[in-house]
């Protein structure tokens, strides 16, 4: 019998919280596409070879072989486009909108989605100031967001920065080597 | 037999009662969660753990050349997250949830262990019970992996996850509560 509850305790503890909303996501296409009043989706089914070279680029192969980005239009223009990119890790996904201007370049990033347990911890590094590290980064420049907030905040804060750098990351190489194809 | 709960210690009575009627609860939440989230027909839980994007059913196997599709969307659309499972949230689900399953599980097979029941109902019962989440977890790896035609496996577990519980409780709550033989 004490194993038992000592598995039912164990198993508890190891259960991964709920996730919350952060930044409702029709706010974060708002914020990241200012102005578009129309949206197209443009999906890219990967290839193998493609996924193997995001792979190889940052480590990181997208969900089920698929990417799409979110084009917004002003007056039939394109205003930008964006992406929502999820963070696993071992307390749970975290959701972050990554959305890039005209040139190419990050114009914001907005965390969407984190768990319960992750919810104080990705507050404070944002409060920090973290995402305003990636504005106006170009796809090929690394995020050190993490590293600018770090000295300011705890450790868990700073190792959820660490994960939005990981993800802002990914959604620059989807950008850089998929977005420009037809 | 190990125990008999019929005749047991009015603690324990207390004690499973409360078990069961927690489990319960949350079986019910859980199943409102699959409403929400996958659904409960064969089609909806294929869409939630089966390959991602329109041609869901069509393209499983990554093309040869990366394909794009371009699409009007409405901000309605961009918002509404469809909630699909991908292989790396598959992988962490199993892991937090089958250790969960069991434990719970395991605890549903001690109450049937102190069920005036055959032998052979004790045996069946605790193979339903244990084998809910296998099917459950099989099936949506089996949608994942092999076709969007094994979502039917993951609903036999959820359904085989309710039928065991279901005996359970009304067996012990019948022999503790209501069919009680007094001890002599």
């Amino acid at each position: 019998m004490k194993s038992i509850i000592l598995g039912a305790v164990i198993a508890a503890l190891l259960h991964i919280t709920p996730t919350v909303v952060l930044v409702k996501r029709e706010d974060a296409v708002a914020r990241l596409l200012p102005g578009a009043e129309q949206f197209t989706a443009r999906e890219f089914h990967v290839s193998s070879a493609d996924s193997r070279k995001l792979h190889d680029a940052v480590g990181w192969e997208p969900p089920d072989g698929m990417v799409t980005f979110y084009i917004g239009k002003h007056q039939d223009q394109v205003a930008g486009a964006l992406l929502f990119m999820r963070v696993d890790c071992q307390h749970g996904p975290l959701e972050l909108a990554v959305g890039f201007d005209l040139r190419g370049t990050i114009r914001g990033v907005e965390v969407t989605k984190a768990t319960v347990e992750m919810k104080p911890w990705v507050l404070e590094a944002l409060r920090a100031g973290l995402t305003e590290a990636y504005r106006g980064l170009a796809t090929d420049q690394p995020p050190a967001g993490a590293d600018k907030v770090k000295p300011r905040i705890g450790a868990m804060p700073g190792y959820m920065a660490e994960l939005i750098d990981k993800g802002v990351m990914h959604a620059e190489a989807a950008y850089r080597m998929l977005y420009g194809r037809k | 037999m190990l125990y008999d709960l019929r005749h047991s210690d009015l603690r324990v009575r207390w004690l499973v009662t409360l078990l069961l009627a927690t489990l319960g609860t949350s079986y019910l939440f859980g199943a409102w969660m699959v409403a929400l989230y996958a659904g409960f027909s064969p089609h909806k839980v294929a869409e939630t753990y089966g390959p991602a994007g329109e041609a869901v059913m069509a393209m499983q196997m990554p093309p040869d050349t990366t394909i794009v599709a371009e699409r009007p969307v409405s901000m309605a659309e961009m918002g509404e997250e469809m909630h699909h499972v991908d292989k790396d949230l598959l992988v962490q689900d199993t892991h937090v949830h089958m250790p969960m399953y069991a434990v719970i599980a395991a605890c549903l097979s001690v109450i049937a262990l102190g069920l005036a029941i055959p032998r052979w109902a004790g045996l069946a019962i605790i193979a339903i019970l244990f084998a809910a989440p296998w099917l459950d977890f099989a099936g949506m790896w089996l949608t994942k992996l092999a076709s969007p035609g094994f979502a039917f496996v993951t609903l036999a577990g959820g359904w085989a996850m309710a039928l065991g519980y279901t005996i359970v409780a009304a067996l012990a709550m019948w022999q503790m509560w209501l069919g009680r033989k007094t001890n002599p």
